[in-house]
């Protein structure tokens, strides 16, 4: 079965980059991208997508604040932050917003396609660089 | 004949979204790719690339040391500088470094094939904002800095800034010396000498003046939601 990915990062470079990995996977689909919060809620209501690929940091509205609405909105959806913050503290608090995933964005071309695949079978993968890659459950 | 072109930065996702946006261009091609400064000054040494496209925020050797240093080896390199931020104080550095292109990292997708093309045809490619300063005169020889901005980096030689940025990320005086090629005491010498020059006493001094300087570069965490559902984020 096809999995379909909504990929949301401000930077369309970084965005580029993510999509050329995830689409070297055979089965995995890139449905559809997003700039910033607000257009991730929205493009995943619209495109019911299975897997969110989504970076904290971001204008209008920050993968956290989408997270903790998108629990509530697509409690089906399976969210993987893909973030610059390479913070306990940051992964703790995207896990309580409803992420399955937490990979750091320097580590992201090592990390990605097993946090995905772990995320897409409802798993938790969290790893922060250098010091720990964890999948539990 | 293929334009060559030689990509640095820290992060391979990012490479690889810049490498998928120039390959698509007919006639260039990525011919390297490096993740820290140190080893962008050896790949272009070694590849001879037609342009070097580089990050400022890059560990070990930022973006704009290693402009300064792949110029001190050839003034024929043509380097392109991507940035998150296009302060005041940041094109100035990378213009007095000698890039010949400025590009935001958030408008590359749009700007960088741009930026590339204009260095195919010897010209500069800026961001409006740069075109702004050059116009408002900002950049005439002899510009002094505002009272209000933190000391201009060129008090520090091209190696004390090496060094400085390389305590300013962690690395103790025998790990620079170990990444230098220099030996321990060598480096001790540098750190005093950096010290002194700058009136600082302490490493965090020192770590203040390298993020003020953009040797370094940190990542603020998001600010809290404006409907508070639990305890905001804790800043580093």
């Amino acid at each position: 079965m096809t999995i379909r990915i909504l990929l949301v990062d401000d930077h369309p470079i970084v965005r580029q980059g993510l999509k050329t990995l995830l689409e070297g996977h055979s089965g995995w689909e890139v449905i559809g991208e997003a700039a910033d919060g607000a257009e991730a809620v929205e493009k995943a209501k619209d495109l019911s997508p299975d897997v969110m690929v989504l970076d904290v940091t971001m204008p209008r509205m920050n993968g956290l604040e989408a997270c903790r609405l998108l629990r509530q909105e697509c409690p089906g959806l399976e969210i993987l932050f893909v973030t610059q913050h390479d913070s306990p503290q940051m992964m703790r608090e995207a896990l309580e917003a409803g992420a399955r995933g937490y990979v750091v964005k320097s580590n992201a071309a090592r990390d990605l396609l097993a946090a995905v695949d772990a995320v897409s079978q409802h798993r938790v993968f969290t790893a922060l660089n250098g010091r720990n890659v964890a999948e539990l459950r | 004949m293929k334009l060559r072109i030689l990509l640095a930065d820290d992060h391979e996702i990012v490479r690889r979204g810049l490498r998928a946006l120039l390959e698509k261009h007919e006639g260039w091609e990525v011919c390297g790719e490096a993740s820290d400064g140190r080893e962008a000054v050896e790949k272009a040494l070694q590849l001879n690339p037609d342009v070097v496209i580089v990050d400022i925020g890059m560990p070990n050797l930022n973006g704009l040391d290693t402009t300064r240093q792949l110029l001190q080896h050839d003034p024929h390199f043509k380097v392109i500088v991507l940035t998150i931020t296009d302060s005041d104080q940041v094109i100035r550095e990378a213009l007095d470094a000698g890039a010949r292109g400025f590009v935001l990292k958030s408008d590359a997708a749009r700007d960088l094939v741009s930026a590339v093309e204009a260095l195919q045809n010897k010209r500069m490619f800026f961001t409006p904002r740069v075109n702004d300063l050059v116009l408002a005169g900002f950049l005439e020889k002899g510009q002094t800095v505002s009272r209000n901005e933190a000391p201009k980096l060129p008090t520090l030689t091209a190696r004390e800034r090496e060094i400085t940025q390389l305590l300013a990320e962690g690395n103790s005086s025998k790990e620079v010396a170990s990444l230098l090629n220099l030996s321990t005491k060598t480096v001790e010498t540098h750190r005093s000498n950096i010290m002194r020059k700058l009136s600082f006493h302490s490493i965090r001094d020192l770590v203040v003046y390298a993020i003020k300087n953009n040797l370094i570069q940190i990542e603020l965490p998001p600010p809290p939601p404006k409907t508070p559902t639990g305890p905001g984020p804790t800043a580093a």
